[in-house]
Formats: C-alpha cells, sequence, structure tokens
C-alpha cells in the first residue's frame, strides 16, 4: 500500500536567498533552527507550533550547531563564529510571553563574536573541539579549536589547522559560497565519550568494519572520531582527529559538488551502527559506501547509482534516503540494496535497482530537510523547508508491509489498529462533513437556478408587459378590497393575493413586497408622497399555489383615493447563502434583485360600502355608525344635523354624469356577463362588482343584488353616494329625428365634492378600459356630430363665464363657485361616448 | 608665532599620552595575546592619524623633530603587527620630509642613497638622533624581512650602536617636559637588533657551510648585552658550528653553556641528545632524553619562551629558515616514544613500560590533537605491539594480552585470505599512501598472536601458548611468494631499504619465532616430535635464532639422539649472540621470557659425552 504523504505547513518564513543553502536543524528541546540565508535564524517550537524566537546577525548565517549539553548554539556567519548561549535565548522567550503575538527578537552583536574569519562554510562540534572549514585562497583549510570550559571565557584556541589544496582554479572565486558539510564518525565498538551523546546532529556511529577499511586501523585503535568534510567540487575527505600526524585524506570524488552527507543504519539489527555512508551531489549521483566481502576479504565498495534531475537537499533515516529535487521528493530505499553475504552479483544489480527505483513523494519544493522520527509510534516525519520558506511538517504513510509486521509487538499492534481506526474515524468524519459542504453547494444551486427562472420569467413579464393583460402573466398579484371593522374603527383592507401559476416553486428567500401609494396627493401633504410598504416574506410557494395577505389601505375618513399598489418580489442573496456564510460578506448584506410583478389600483368605486336601497333612504345618517365613541358620535349627527338644516335650507348637491352608447355597452357587457335584459341594471352591477384594476370588491354580509338602477352607499369618507344608471335616447329631443341613439347614463350623486370626482374618475376609467376591449364598430356620424355641437356650444358659454368671472375683479369666493358651477355643468353634460 | 607653538605643544602633548596609555596597557596585561593585539591597533591607527595631523604642514626644524617621533611610534605599532610594507611606507615618507627639509636631490629613489643623504644632511645637528631612530626601525625590518645583504652593505649600522648609546639616550630621559616621547627605547631596540642579526647571519652562514666564519661571529655576539633567550642562542648555534666542525665534545659545552643560560634551550637539548647517540652514549642519551620530555611538556616550553616585555618581539626579527630548521625539536609524543624504547632496550625495562604506557594514555586522551607531522612515530598497532613486548618483558602478562588482543580485534575482520607478495619493489609505492595494506595488517596480527603465545609461555600454559603460536603460524602462511621473491628469501635483512623486503623479512622472523615458540611449547608437553619438526622449521627461518637451536638439541636429546643434539648446541653457541638492536622492531625481537636453558648445563652434558 502506498498511502500518501501528509503535508502540514506550520509557518511562513519568506523566500530564501537565492544563492543560499537553507537549514533545518533540531535544537533545544523541541525547538528548530531555521536559517534561510538570510541574517536571520527563526527558532521555532514544534510542541507549541510557534515562533518563539528571532536571532538577528549582522551577515548571512552559514552554518549552525549547538553544543553537545544544548547549552551553547554556535552560529557561522560571514564574519566568524558568533556563540549565542540558551539561556539568552530563553531568557529573551520569557520576557517576550508578555506579547505572545510576536517572537522574542535577539540582535546578536559583534561581543558574542568568539572566533572571527572570514569565509567559514561548515561548522562542527566534536566533543570540547569546534571544527570550522574555511575556503582561503589557496586551500580547504579545517581548524579544530579548544572551546572554554566556562562558557562565559572567550578564549578559543585553535589548535594545529590541517589544509586540503583546492582543486583547479575555477572554485578559487570566493563570490559564490558552496555548500560543505562536516560530519563526525565514529567507530561503532568504541565506547562513546560521555560529553558527547551520539545523537547529537552530524554525529554518525559507523560499523567499525567499515570504519577500518576507510578510516585505517590506526584511528580504530586510537578510538579517534574521524571528520569527514564534502566540498563543493566533490571531494570527501577524512582526517583522524586524534591521530598524531594525520592529514587531511580524500576518500572519494563525486565530481560534482556534494550536496548531502550522511550514514544509515540499512535494516540491520544490530545497536544502532550505520552500515552505509551516503553522499549525494548535486547533479542526483548518490554514492552508498559499504563494507563488501569479496573473495572472503572485507573490502569498502563503493556503489554508485543516479537519480533523475538535480538535488536540491538530502537527509537520510534509517532506512531511507530523502533527496529533493524541487519538483518532487524522491525516498530511496537503502536497504534493497544492502549487503548479503556471498551475493557477489545480486549485489551490485540490488543495489542498482535500490537507487535507481526513488519512490516518488509527491512533495514538490522543498529546499532545505530533516528527519524527526517519533521513535513511539514509527510515523516518520520530515521537517521542510519549501521554496516559499514554508516550514511544512510532512508525514510519511505508515508502512504495512508484511516485512514489518512480524517484528512489531502485540502492543505497538494494538496501538497501530488503535491509529488507523482513529485515523479511519478521522477520515470519516470529515467526509461527511465535505459531503454536507456539497449537498448545501447542491441546494445552493438550485435555488439559484430557481431564482434565475423565476427572474427571467418576470423580467420578460414586465419587457413584454403591453402586450399581456393582468391574467395572461404566469405569476401575478390581485387583490380585493373589503371593509372590516376592528376596535369600533372601520378599515379597508386590501387583500392581496399572489398567484403562482408559473412552473416554479417561490422558495424562501423571496419577499412579496407591496407599496401603497396614492394616485393623487391632497395638497396639505405638500407633494410629498405618502406611501406605505408591506413586505411579505414567502416561505414555499408551490407552483399552482397562491398566497394570501392582508394589508389596511385607508382607514375610515381617509380620502386619497384611488389607490396604487403596486407589487414586486424581491429575493436577497443573504437568505441564499445562510446567515454565518453571508456574514463574511458585508458586501452581500444589502444585495437583493427586485422585479416588479404588476399594479393594482383601488379607487372609490372599490371602496364604496353599498347598502340596501331601502335602508339608505330612511336612516340618511346611519353612516356614521363608524363613530368611535358616543360623544363623537353624537358631535357628529349633531354637525350633520346642522348641516342638514343648511343643506335644507341650501341644498348642495353634486352629481357627474357619464353617458355611454348602450349599444356599445350591451356588445360588450354581454361579452364579460353574458346576456342582460336591463343595461342600466347590469351597468352598475358590473361597475360595482367587477374587478378593474386588479381588484374586486369584495362584500360583507350577502349579495345585494341589483335589481334596481339606483344604488345607494357610502363613500370611505361617509359621504353618501347615489349612482344612478338610465337608459335614455339622445336625439329624441333634438328637432331632426332622423336618427336618435340609444344611451345609457350613469349619474353620480352626492353632497361630497370629492365623492362626486372620485366615483366619475373611477367610472370613466372602467369605461375607458372596457371600450378598449370593446369591438370595433363605425359608429353614427350624426350624432357624434349632435353631440360635438352641443359640446361646442356649451363650451363657449362656460368659456365666457369664466372669462367673465376672471375679467371682472370679483373675490375669490366668487371665482371659486363660479368655477365650481363650470365644472358641474361639464361633469352634467358629458359627451356621449360611443 | 603664538600659535604654532600651542599646536606643537599640543601635538607633543598628545603624542606622550598617547605613548603612557601604551605602556601602562602592556604593563597591565602582558599574558593575554589578543587584547594585546586589539590594543596595539588601535594604538597604530592613533599614532597614524596624529602623523597625518602633522604631515599636514610643511616641515620647520622645531617641528620636525616632533614628527620624526611619531613616525617612530607609528613605524614600531607597524612592525610588530607585521605590517613591514606600511612601515617601509612611512619611513620612506619621514626621509622625503627631511629631505625637503633640508633642501637637496639625491635623484635617486633606492633606500640606501636616501638614507646615506638624509643623515648626511642632519649630521651635526639637532635632528641627527632622531633620524637615526628611523634607520634602526629600517634595520628591524630588513631584518624581519631577511634582507641579510642589505644589512651588511649599510655599513653606517654598525657605528650606529656606539651614536644612540652615546648621546641622545641622556638626552630624551633628562627633560620630559618639551620632548616627545617613544614607546620603545632606541638604545634596547639597537641591541635587540645587533643580537638579532648576529644570530641570523651565523645560522645562515652555518647552513651555507661556513661553520668557523660563523663560530666567529657567534662568540663574538655572546657577549653583547641581550636577553637570556637570545644569548642561549648564541650559544646554541655556536654549539651546532662545532658539531659540523666535527667537534662532539667542544659541541656539548656550548649546548650545556646554552642551557645555564636559559633552561628552556629545548634545541640545545635536542641537539647533545643527537651527539649521545651519535658517540654511542646510551645513559646519557636517555637521561637527555628524559630532560627533554620533562622541558617540553613545560606550559612554557610550547611557546619559545622570547619575553614579550619589548613591543617587538625578537621571535618577528629572528624570521630566517634556516634558523629555524636549527631550532626545530620533535613533538612531545616521539620524544617519549623514542624515551620508552631507549629505556626497553637498554636495560630500565620497568621505566620503559611507563612511559609506553604514558604514550598510549596520551594519545587517547580527549584532549589531544593533531601536532602537525610527527614521521618518527611508528603506526599505531606497532605502537601497541611494541608496548606489549615491553609489558611481556616486565612480566605484565595480563596487560600484554589486553594490549594484543586489541590490536587483534581491530585487525582480525579486515584480514586477507590470501596475499600474493608478488614484485615489492612495486607494490611498495602506493601501499603507503592507502593507509593500512593487507599485507601489514596480517603482520600485525600474526605479532600480536605471537606476543600472546609469549605470555601464555611465561603463565606456562603450554596448550594456549601452541593455541596461540599455531594462529600466528595460520595467518603467516597466507602469504604467498612468487618465484621472483622466493629466491631471495634467503638473503631478506633488516637493514632492506625496499619495504617489500622489509616485509618479507618480518615475515620470516615471525614464522621463526612462532615456530621455536610452538616448538618449546610441545616440547614443555612432552610432544617431541611435534616440537622437534617446529624447532627445526624456525631455524630454516632464522638460522640465528639461539632459543630454537638449544631447544632443538635439547629436545634431540631428549630423544636420545645425544650426538645430533651436541652438534646442534655447538653450532649455536658458535653464533654471536646479539644483544637487542635498534634496527629491529622489540616485539620481533628474541623473547627472553619463555623456558631458558641453562648452558653450562649444557656444556656440561656435551663434555661428559665426549668423555663417553
Amino acid at each position: 500500500m502506498e498511502g500518501r504523504c501528509a503535508v502540514e505547513s506550520w509557518i511562513e518564513f519568506g523566500y530564501p536567498a537565492a544563492s543560499s543553502t537553507p537549514r533545518v536543524t533540531f535544537g533545544f528541546g523541541a525547538d528548530v533552527f531555521i536559517c534561510t540565508g538570510s541574517n536571520e535564524i527563526y527558532v521555532f517550537n514544534v510542541l507549541k507550533r510557534k515562533l518563539t524566537a528571532v536571532l538577528c546577525f549582522s551577515d548571512p548565517v552559514a552554518d549552525l550547531v549547538e553544543s553537545h549539553d544544548k547549552q551553547l548554539l554556535y552560529v557561522a556567519c560571514k564574519s566568524g563564529v558568533y556563540c549565542v548561549s540558551s539561556q539568552l535565548l530563553h531568557r529573551a522567550q520569557i520576557s517576550s510571553a508578555a506579547a505572545p503575538s510576536s517572537p522574542a527578537e535577539l540582535k546578536i552583536s559583534s561581543e558574542f563574536l568568539v572566533i572571527a574569519g572570514d569565509g567559514i562554510s561548515s561548522l562542527l562540534l566534536v566533543g570540547s573541539v569546534l571544527l570550522t572549514l574555511r575556503q582561503t585562497n589557496t586551500s580547504w583549510l579545517l581548524s579544530p579549536y579548544k572551546t572554554p570550559k566556562q562558557a562565559q571565557s572567550s578564549s578559543y584556541e585553535v589548535l594545529s589547522a590541517v589544509s586540503l589544496p583546492l582543486l583547479g582554479d575555477t572554485e578559487s572565486k570566493a563570490g559564490l559560497r558552496r555548500r560543505t558539510a562536516l560530519v563526525c564518525i565514529h567507530c561503532g565498538d568504541a565506547t562513546p565519550p560521555p560529553s558527547s551523546p551520539e545523537t547529537s546532529h552530524g554525529h554518525f556511529r559507523l560499523d567499525p568494519i567499515l570504519f577500518k577499511l576507510l578510516f585505517g586501523v590506526e584511528a580504530a585503535l586510537a578510538k579517534s572520531p574521524v571528520i569527514l568534510c564534502s566540498l563543493p567540487d566533490g571531494r570527501l575527505c577524512f582526517f583522524p582527529l586524534r591521530l598524531p600526524g594525520s592529514r587531511l585524506r580524500v576518500l572519494h570524488s563525486l565530481e560534482q559538488p556534494v550536496v548531502f552527507l550522511g550514514a544509515s543504519v540499512v535494516m540491520e539489527p544490530g545497536p544502532g551502527h550505520s552500515y552505509c555512508l551516503v553522499a549525494v551531489g548535486e547533479q542526483g549521483r548518490v554514492v552508498l559506501i559499504k563494507s563488501e566481502k569479496e573473495f572472503g576479504d572485507s573490502l569498502a565498495g563503493f556503489t554508485e547509482g543516479c537519480i533523475p534531475g538535480p538535488v536540491v537537499c538530502g537527509c537520510v533515516d534509517e532506512n531511507n534516503l530523502y533527496c529533493s529535487t524541487g519538483s518532487d521528493l524522491l525516498k530511496l530505499d537503502l536497504s534493497k540494496g544492502s549487503v548479503r553475504e556471498g551475493k557477489e552479483e545480486e549485489t551490485s544489480s540490488n543495489t542498482a535497482t535500490g537507487l535507481q527505483s526513488p519512490t516518488s513523494l509527491n512533495v514538490c519544493r522543498v529546499t532545505a530537510i530533516t528527519v524527526s522520527t517519533h521513535k513511539t509510534t514509527g510515523v516518520i516525519e520530515l521537517l521542510a523547508l519549501s521554496v516559499r520558506g514554508q516550514l511544512q511538517k510532512i508525514s510519511l504513510p505508515v508502512r504495512t508491509e508484511d516485512a514489518l509486521a512480524p517484528k512489531m509487538p502485540s502492543t505497538q499492534m494494538g496501538r497501530n489498529v488503535r491509529d488507523l481506526l482513529s485515523a479511519i474515524g478521522d477520515v470519516c468524519k470529515r467526509a461527511s462533513v465535505l459531503k454536507g459542504a456539497i449537498k448545501s453547494k447542491n441546494q445552493i444551486l438550485r435555488h439559484l437556478n430557481q431564482v434565475l427562472n423565476i427572474s427571467f420569467l418576470l423580467v420578460t413579464n414586465t419587457n413584454t408587459e403591453e402586450h399581456l393583460t393582468i391574467q395572461e402573466k404566469l405569476i401575478r398579484c390581485h387583490g380585493t378590497t373589503s371593509w372590516s371593522r376592528l376596535l369600533q374603527r372601520d378599515s379597508l383592507n386590501l387583500t392581496c393575493v399572489l398567484d403562482n401559476s408559473s412552473p416554479y416553486v417561490l422558495e424562501r428567500g423571496w419577499t412579496l413586497s407591496i407599496t401603497a401609494f396614492p394616485l393623487s396627493c391632497p395638497f396639505t401633504a405638500g407633494g410629498e408622497s405618502s406611501s406605505t410598504n408591506f413586505s411579505f416574506p414567502l416561505h414555499t410557494l408551490h407552483p399552482g399555489e397562491t398566497l394570501e395577505v392582508v394589508l389596511p389601505v385607508a382607514a375610515a375618513g381617509d380620502t386619497s383615493f384611488p389607490m396604487t399598489a403596486s407589487c414586486s418580489l424581491s429575493f436577497s442573496l443573504t437568505s441564499l447563502l445562510g446567515e454565518a456564510a453571508a456574514a463574511s460578506f458585508p458586501g452581500l448584506q444589502s444585495s437583493c434583485i427586485s422585479l416588479p410583478l404588476n399594479t393594482l389600483t383601488v379607487d372609490w368605486l372599490h371602496t364604496l360600502q353599498v347598502s340596501s336601497p331601502t335602508a339608505t333612504l330612511k336612516t340618511p345618517t346611519c353612516q356614521f355608525r363608524w363613530a368611535t365613541d358616543g360623544i363623537e358620535s353624537f358631535l357628529s349627527s349633531r354637525q350633520v344635523r346642522c348641516s342638514g338644516r343648511e343643506s335644507a335650507s341650501k341644498p348642495e348637491k353634486y352629481s357627474a354624469r357619464v353617458q355611454v352608447s348602450s349599444e356599445l355597452l350591451r356588445d360588450t357587457l354581454k361579452s364579460l356577463k353574458g346576456d342582460s335584459e336591463n343595461l342600466s341594471v347590469s351597468i352598475l352591477d358590473w361597475l360595482l362588482s367587477e374587478g378593474a384594476g386588479g381588484v374586486k370588491m369584495g362584500h360583507h354580509g350577502d349579495k345585494i343584488a341589483f335589481s334596481s338602477s339606483v344604488v345607494y352607499a357610502h363613500g370611505p369618507n361617509g359621504a353618501t353616494v347615489k349612482l344612478t344608471a338610465k337608459e335614455i335616447n339622445v336625439g329624441e329631443d333634438s328637432t331632426e329625428q332622423e336618427e336618435s341613439v340609444s344611451v345609457v347614463k350613469v349619474q353620480v350623486e352626492s353632497s361630497s365634492i370629492a365623492a362626486v370626482c372620485g366615483l366619475h374618475h373611477a367610472v370613466l376609467c372602467r369605461i375607458q378600459a372596457l371600450l378598449q376591449r370593446a369591438p370595433e364598430k363605425a359608429a353614427s356620424i350624426k350624432v357624434q356630430i349632435l353631440g360635438l355641437r352641443q359640446a361646442l356650444e356649451r363650451a363657449e358659454t362656460q368659456q365666457n363665464q369664466i372669462s367673465g368671472a376672471v375679467g371682472v375683479g370679483i373675490s375669490t369666493g366668487q371665482v371659486n363657485r363660479l368655477l365650481l358651477n363650470v365644472y358641474k355643468e361639464l361633469r352634467d353634460n358629458p359627451l356621449l361616448i360611443i | 608665532m603664538y600659535q604654532p607653538l600651542s599646536l606643537l605643544d599640543r601635538w607633543i602633548q598628545e603624542n606622550n599620552e598617547l605613548v603612557n596609555k601604551c605602556k601602562q596597557e602592556r604593563g597591565r596585561d602582558s599574558s593575554n595575546q589578543d587584547s594585546n593585539q586589539t590594543h596595539l591597533r588601535c594604538c597604530s591607527s592613533e599614532f597614524h592619524k596624529l602623523l597625518r595631523k602633522i604631515q599636514g604642514i610643511p616641515p620647520t626644524a622645531d617641528r620636525e623633530q616632533l614628527e620624526l617621533a611619531v613616525a617612530y611610534n607609528a613605524c614600531v605599532c607597524s612592525v610588530a603587527q607585521s605590517q613591514f610594507s606600511e612601515a617601509e611606507l612611512l619611513l620612506t615618507q619621514a626621509t622625503e620630509r627631511v629631505k625637503e627639509m633640508a633642501g637637496g636631490d639625491p635623484g635617486t629613489s633606492d633606500s640606501l642613497i636616501l638614507w646615506r643623504f638624509a643623515l648626511r644632511s642632519v649630521e651635526n645637528k639637532a635632528l641627527h638622533p632622531w633620524v637615526l631612530n628611523l634607520l634602526c626601525l629600517q634595520w628591524a625590518i630588513w631584518l624581519a624581512t631577511c634582507q641579510l645583504k642589505t644589512i651588511q652593505e649599510f655599513q653606517e649600522l654598525s657605528s650606529l650602536c656606539d651614536v644612540l648609546c652615546g648621546g641622545v639616550g641622556n638626552g630624551s630621559r633628562n627633560n620630559t617636559g618639551g620632548i616627545p616621547l617613544l614607546v620603545m627605547d632606541p638604545m634596547r631596540l639597537t641591541e635587540l637588533l645587533q643580537i638579532c642579526t648576529s644570530i641570523t647571519q651565523g645560522a645562515e652562514s652555518l647552513s651555507e657551510g661556513w661553520s668557523s666564519e660563523a663560530l666567529f661571529s657567534l662568540q663574538a655576539a655572546s657577549i653583547l648585552p641581550a636577553p637570556r633567550d637570545l644569548v642561549a642562542y648564541t650559544h646554541f648555534l655556536s654549539g651546532c658550528c662545532l658539531t659540523h666542525m666535527s667537534r662532539p665534545q667542544m659541541a656539548l659545552q656550548c649546548y650545556k653553556q646554552a642551557l645555564e643560560t636559559d633552561s628552556c634551550c629545548v634545541s640545545a637539548l635536542y641537539q647533545s641528545l643527537l651527539i649521545y647517540k651519535q658517540l654511542g652514549n646510551t645513559q646519557a642519551e636517555i637521561q637527555a632524553l628524559r630532560l627533554l620530555y620533562s622541558t617540553l611538556m613545560l606550559p612554557s616550553a610550547i611557546e619559545p619562551a622570547l619575553a614579550e616585555t619589548h613591543l617587538l618581539s625578537p621571535s618577528l626579527l629572528l624570521s630566517s629558515q634556516s634558523l629555524r630548521s636549527l631550532l626545530s625539536v620533535p613533538s612531545v609524543l616521539s620524544v617519549l616514544h623514542s624515551l620508552a624504547l631507549k629505556c626497553v632496550l637498554y636495560g630500565r625495562v620497568s621505566e620503559g613500560v611507563e612511559h609506553f604506557l604514558d604514550l598510549l594514555a596520551t594519545i587517547h586522551s580527549e584532549d589531544q590533537h593533531v601536532h602537525g607531522e610527527v614521521p618518527s612515530l611508528p603506526k599505531l598497532p606497532e605502537l601497541y605491539l611494541e608496548a606489549s613486548a615491553a609489558l611481556l618483558m616486565a612480566r605484565r602478562s595480563a596487560d600484554c594480552m589486553v594490549l594484543c588482543s586489541e590490536v587483534i580485534n581491530k585487525t582480525l575482520e579486515l584480514l586477507p585470505e590470501k596475499v600474493v607478495l608478488e614484485e615489492p619493489e612495486e607494490s611498495s609505492g602506493d601501499v603507503s599512501v592507502e593507509g593500512d595494506s593487507k599485507l601489514e595488517m596480517l603482520l600485525w596480527a600474526a605479532a600480536a598472536y605471537l606476543l600472546q603465545g609469549h605470555c601464555y609461555s611465561q603463565l606456562k600454559d603450554w596448550k594456549q601458548a601452541v593455541t596461540q603460536y599455531t594462529r600466528c603460524i595460520n595467518l603467516l602462511i597466507r602469504v604467498r611468494f612468487t618465484k621472483r621473491c622466493s629466491t631471495q628469501i634467503h638473503i631478506p635483512s633488516a637493514d632492506m631499504d625496499v619495504k617489500g623486503g622489509k616485509d618479507v623479512y618480518i615475515l620470516q622472523r615471525l614464522k621463526g619465532l612462532s615456530l621455536a615458540g610452538r616448538g618449546i611449547s610441545f616440547s614443555q608437553i612432552d610432544q617431541l616430535k611435534n616440537a622437534l619438526r617446529d624447532l627445526q622449521l624456525s631455524l630454516q627461518a632464522i638460522p640465528e635464532c639461539e632459543g630454537a637451536g638449544l631447544w632443538c638439541g635439547e629436545v634431540l636429546w631428549k630423544l636420545g639422539r645425544s650426538q645430533e643434539a651436541a652438534a646442534c648446541w655447538e653450532r649455536t653457541w658458535s653464533l654471536t649472540t646479539k644483544p637487542l638492536t635498534e634496527s629491529l622492531p622489540v616485539y620481533l625481537q628474541e623473547s627472553q621470557s619463555g623456558p631458558l636453558l641453562d648452558s653450562t648445563e649444557l656444556r656440561h652434558r656435551v663434555q661428559e659425552l665426549g668423555r663417553t
């Protein structure tokens, strides 16, 4: 089973300098030191997952090493080697704990400089000896320094240095700092000195046989650690540290810059010896140095292999070599090529395959890497620095090969199973979360689709509104007016019905908003539109369903009719995403789309409260029954009586009249209401019951049969209104009796001029709408001419009256009366509508 | 007129303050070299700054004194930091200023002519001593850069000392108020220069083979006033001259004088040691070695004990290569090794053993680090074997066995199954480069087994002894000879230069000794036939082996072949018995630790046999 690597990004440091070699090193406890090649070293705490300190140096950092007791940190910069104590670091960290968001920043001044010297490229600490590797003009210089016993002392005594001449003249250009590496190899059977634990960075314990083969019996006898260094020219050099008279000698040459130098255990059950030295070159050459047996003799075998691509960095754990090529992280199983005795031919081929078939781990852009194996769980974790300066933890997939299984004790097996189960649980939880997210997104998409469909539908509606009547719209509103009485106050309610006859569902998020405003404003309002908004959020409206909402249009006494109620549907995006998601987009809060539906008009006819003819005549004051309390009703009645007295003395009654050709009416009404014998009755019926402007008149109580051609009703302002329809012949009274036209005359009479005007307007509007539907017909020209002539005559006299009134300087009251008379006359003698 | 005078005073004051500060700092901590260096650097830059200020205005007679004094101070600081080119530049500038003031042009840039001109131009003027001071520094630079010929050419230098001692010394001391101070007394400097020049010249002429001339001048120099260590050098170099002139006893006297003058003169000790060796005076040699070792172990001996009291240290001036090669002594480890070996070879076994153990402990100590090339020290396994042989001689078998098993453990896994000795002349070249050759390791392991065999026979554990000897023999027979080699086998010797030949000799010697040892062990457990076979084979390998010869006779005697036994004994006695030699590794010498036969008793037996 080849699992995938889990990469977890911890922190980002910014792009490392181009020419530098970034490093990631494990340090004091859970601290990791990261240097990206700049002047700074970052101290990252793995447990807290947080950057705890930044060390700033005056020059770019080349290498760093910590002392075996983890008390000191040696850092090689361009100007020399600095020594920073961990106590200083801890103190800085503690002081910065007050402000936990920012890491402690430590400026390392030159007082920490312990070894001055230019061009130190690598450091290594062996016991109390600090080794530095530097390039001079002519040679590589490996200088051991004796570190002082007391940390405070600054005397670093240089012991005799060894040097190796440079190869060729190309590398003498000191401009480019290439990477070098220093590692310390201990002989496996030598007892480790207590001061240098073998686990420290850059120290390896090598198989004694290989050690002796490579570095000689003398080094083994002297129990001397051997310093192995890799140079940019590809040479691997070694130097027994404690052997008298030893020199820096060349072990091997890779012929390409060495990127990595390390040692690996390679699957041996031995006591932690490394059985193999590994060096990796920049162009991908890998050299394994192992002991081999040939004809019974031990030999040091140098096996070379090649991995594809340039290698950026590498590291090694017990069995595997990890190399980053920048585009991929490769794992080379060194154990595949491990040497078995007596299988010489197989060995070479094995090694070749082991080196040539690296496993890709599919992690790219890694520039520095180090291994942090958790021995307890057996999970191999790599700490890597990416090209972009991200510190990443790469958890390798747990090997589940059979080869490993029998070696595991049962407790560990149990633990592994537990780990696996919990991992499965995690995956399951995560999968369900993802599934939920996908589901909700699908939901939103479906929702959005509906919304879009509806929007398109409504937009095309508005574009083609002139061609479609209300009935043809798929989503529309129509209304019914009704009077209701609440708390002894009557009010006119408009019941608005949203009819969804489209194939789409109106879902949550849609809001029906209705704006009611009077068509003409009273003068007192000063021209301000006194509109009222009502919005009703929809829950779900399936196709064919209707929604009924009731909105108060006017209270008693309010005469601002006709009233327009424009309906629209609006949709808010907030509801689409849900509250939580929408909160993250502040711009989205107010964004919603609004689509107009249709407009309802409530006119005077709708507001009439038709009373039975008898009752109306007998109790003319019954309209005041809606007075709120006794006193008010009393006062009102008093007032009416007074006015009644006044009217008795001076009966002021206004009337307006509309004449429509009965033939026309008959045709159109027939098409609407069927045949009707009495045209005058049916027209009243039609006027009072038919829905015009999308609004019907609601009747409370039983349906009044309009048997007579006279209807009494109360207007919204309480005035009594009388509607009369009469069929007459126009032309009867004319002298030439050639042709008479039958005409229906609708007369509005009331003592309230507002009621008369309103009703007249309403009646005209309705007839206008009616006539639009009327079949085209050649009208009798004669009657028209007659009518026109009369009208002209009247217009002349009226003009005279008006000009007379205006011309003579009379009082405004007289002018008003005069104008009112003209108006009344205009209303009383309408043109005949044919 | 008032203004420049006060300026002069201020500059003088500044100079004097700097000089005082410099002297105080040096007086305070002469131990810490690092801080001294930084302090020196600081002083140097201050003096340079002051000098630039003074040189900003044209030279006048009264100000010139100050300028030359400051130039002298700045120059001393530069020389002390080994910045010779910078110092020379300063001197050239100073002479230019003198020339400018005096007027006239020598018309050359040659430094010798310039100096002569400058000296002439200030002759009998107040400025004269100051120019002489600067000349001293020029001398110091010439000496430090080994331009001995120039020094010889410039005759005026010889008279410099007298002039300086006569005049200026007193003048400057009397009134310090108006006269600028100097960081280093010019008279002391002249003295130092004189003796250092003599020493360097002596060493140079000695290396060129002019021993008697060198001796003359060195003996003249030895009475000059100078620090003790420098005087000791003159004695030492005189001794070297005498050695070259083949007068070892007189040379020894000179060395002795050198040591009496300066007890830390290790090179004198080393040279006398070489003379003792040449004379064959082993006890004196061992004594000298012991002294040399203890002197080298003194902390001060690592650094040449030249006093750092002056700004200009003598070590700066004594840079001649030939002098250095004469002064060089081997490292502590080599001295200790020779001492130990000498002790073991010349009858001071227990002392030798202690020295060997010291040596091994030093090598294993964590503080031990490379001290350059140590060519005279044998390879570490050989050192182990020598030490264990010494332990065997001191009858410390258990310790011997530990050391031997260490060598065996390290080498055993690497031993070859078969080694073919083909053309030793050619193989010798690359073998030494690539570390340990297979044959070398095999011989080490075999020698270790041999010594272990000796140990067991010393403990009279004959069976174990036989086992170890057998192991040794089994290892040795892995080496095969090609024909070319085998024809030469009968004439190998330890003196052979060719390494391969030496290997063959060692191989033969090991074979002979191990066979002899096994033969003797067999004879002790009454396996007489085996014993006889081994002893006879041993005698084939090493005909001069005394123990094998005697024991062969003994075995023959026990077998009842008394005539043959007598012949065998007679032949063995006829061989000149060699004492332990230095030409052969000590572990390849015949062991004196095994069972011994009483020769007088044997002779008695032979006589009785003759009578019958």
